[in-house]
């Protein structure tokens, strides 16, 4: 082991380290705001038909190698941050439209058809009782793509993107355990942060009175 | 008054109607309950008249008001809605549930909260130990209340139960079916019921609606539909024991006759002379303070032409039991005769022996409701 050389790794962290988080944040809310709100579409009556359809679609994309998006990514978007994040983002959206319409499918019908019963507007009904109910699903969703992007993120700085891909690419490069060891290990570390916060959030989120899920 | 007018329903992608053709009137403040095979229709039924789907052609009136031609939320506001997956939301607590239409309609808070424990109570809750509890915290029978309340809560004058009370074990059951009846008699709301049992349709029914196969085979009283079943299949429906059902629709008191004859205890050697009287073929032994204690019947003093006082006493009390709530039904009154090996039942007022009711009584109330 080489001391100055893991000091050198350990001192690149910071800035490598808010980078990652930034890419991955970023990637992670904007693939929630695209999922959901398509999720949601794709479970109401008006669309269901087209579900099937996006669902395939999605899938493709999910099962392309997350190497081969990045660098599909760059001819068409060159390098830097920006085409790191769209190409997260591609990754991210499937699973959590995929809980997101399993979740809303979920959703017991006869506590839909009672709530419609009621008088309730299917807005309401969305937001008071299918949203809620479909949470923790949703939330697990999140969490799976999450540890995915954080993974994949190591892979952005192959086409210029940053965060701890730098070090354990500068690693390979110079074959410095080191900087493999320090990169690699951070990468896990944040990934096993989110999975443990996303899961409180999931804690905190999900309805009381659920004796399931 | 609900009407329905030549509807018909034909679900997308099918080409046999759901419902065909169904005229039916359901008058102000009358159950009318729906019954029939499983998949029938019913149910179908109860969702068009609140719109929870449209019906494929003809219209449903509810007090001269089609209801093709409202706000479909608006009129679901203003009726109950009870269905048999109760459907309380899980993450709501009872109270909360129970607030959702009153909510709708913009109560403050304080209307609510009062609204709320008193439909609690109604429903035979306790309001302080059940308003905070989650539906996954209570028992088939309180989440079956609370959906009931829950319909109940802006007091509606139409309310739609599709199967209410299919979810609890039948002990349950016939408490929440009487509860609801005594509710009914007071609120006098204008009822959709629907059910497969036929006995439960007897029970609540003002009127029966009989349907197969989404045709409307009969609709009358309960008198009438098990005193003139139109063909085959109400026959069949209604099953082998059709006039002992018919018997659970009327209470003993109905046709209970008053001045039983009664004699104590130290009045027993004279029981022939007595009965002989009164031309009665049961006599009722009171102890001193009137109270009914058994029951000797002409057979037994025919074939023990020379009892002693001690027999006697003997064998009315070993028909202690021959005595009957007047509020029960003639079916259990002939379940008690058969058990106590008797023709003769008194009939209870309270603590009181209040009358008599007889085989042949029953005999005749069955026939001539038959024949009428
Ligand atoms: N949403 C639906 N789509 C297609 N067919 C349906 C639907 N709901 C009910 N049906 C059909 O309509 C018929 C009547 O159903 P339903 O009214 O639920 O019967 P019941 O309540 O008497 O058991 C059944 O044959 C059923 O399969
Ligand atoms: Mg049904």
């Amino acid at each position: 082991m080489n001391w100055p050389r893991m000091l050198d790794a350990l001192s690149r962290i910071p800035h490598d380290l808010s980078i990652h988080i930034l890419m991955v944040v970023i990637a992670l809310a904007i693939s929630i705001a695209i999922s959901i709100p398509v999720g949601v579409l794709l479970t109401r009556p008006r669309y269901k038909k087209w579900g099937i359809v996006v669902m395939n679609i999605l899938n493709v994309c999910q099962s392309f190698p997350g190497m081969a998006i990045i660098a599909l990514a760059m001819p068409i978007l060159g390098l830097g941050l920006k085409p790191a994040i769209t190409a997260l983002i591609i990754q991210a959206l499937l699973p959590i439209a995929r809980n997101t319409i399993a979740g809303l499918n979920g959703v017991d019908p006869g506590i839909k058809e009672a709530a419609k019963g009621m008088g309730m507007t299917p807005k309401r009904v969305l937001t008071e009782v299918e949203v809620p109910l479909a949470m923790p699903v949703i939330l697990a969703g999140i969490r799976t793509s999450a540890v995915l992007v954080v993974s994949m993120g190591t892979l952005a700085a192959y086409i210029g993107g940053g965060g701890l891909g730098d070090l354990i690419i500068a690693g390979l490069n110079m074959l410095w355990v080191e900087f493999l060891l320090v990169g690699a290990g951070f990468g896990a570390l944040l990934a096993i942060a989110f999975d443990r916060g996303l899961r409180y959030v999931e804690d905190r989120l999900t309805p009381p009175g659920f004796s399931s899920i | 008054m609900i009407e329905l007018n030549d509807v018909t329903k034909i679900y997308d992608g099918q080409t046999v109607p759901a419902v065909e053709s169904l005229d039916l009137k359901i008058n102000e403040g009358e159950t009318c309950v729906f019954v029939g095979p499983s998949g029938c229709g019913k149910s179908t039924i109860l969702r068009m008249i609140n719109r929870m789907i449209e019906q494929t052609s003809g219209t449903i009136t509810i007090n001269g008001e089609e209801v093709r031609g409202t706000d479909p939320d608006h009129l679901r506001m203003n009726i109950g809605y009870v269905i048999q997956q109760i459907g309380l939301l899980p993450h709501r607590t009872v109270a909360e549930n129970v607030a959702i239409v009153p909510r709708l309609h913009g109560w403050d808070k304080d209307k609510i909260c009062k609204r709320v424990d008193e439909l609690l109570e109604l429903m035979g809750l306790i309001p302080e130990e059940t308003r905070d509890k989650y539906p996954a915290q209570l028992s088939g029978g309180q989440m079956q209340r609370v959906g009931v309340a829950r319909a109940m809560a802006v007091d509606p004058p139409v309310m739609l139960m599709d199967e209410p009370f299919g979810a609890v074990d039948p002990i349950v059951r016939s408490h929440l079916q009487d509860e609801f009846l005594r509710l009914q008699t007071e609120m006098r709301k204008t009822i959709c019921f629907v059910t497969h049992d036929i006995n439960e349709a007897i029970k609540m029914g003002d009127t029966i609606a009989i349907f197969t196969k989404g045709h409307l085979v009969q609709h009358g009283t309960p008198q009438e539909i098990l005193s003139k079943p139109k063909n085959e299949f109400v026959r069949d429906f209604i099953g082998q024991d059709r006039v002992v059902k018919m018997l659970t629709l009327f209470q003993v008191r109905s046709i209970a006759k008053a001045n039983p004859c009664t004699i104590h205890e130290d009045e027993l050697p004279n029981i022939r002379q007595k009965m002989k009287e009164q031309q009665a073929r049961g006599c009722f032994l009171v102890d001193q303070s009137e109270a009914p204690c058994g029951l000797i019947i002409a057979e037994d003093l025919e074939r023990e032409s020379d009892a002693s006082q001690e027999r006697l006493k003997e064998l009315a009390f070993s028909r202690r039991g021959a005595f009957i709530d007047q509020h029960l039904l003639l079916s259990d009154a002939l379940s008690y005769m058969l058990e106590w090996d008797t023709d003769y039942l008194g009939v209870m007022n309270g603590q009181d022996l209040s009358g008599v009711v007889s085989m042949a009584d029953i005999r005749e109330c069955a026939s001539r409701k038959e024949g009428d």
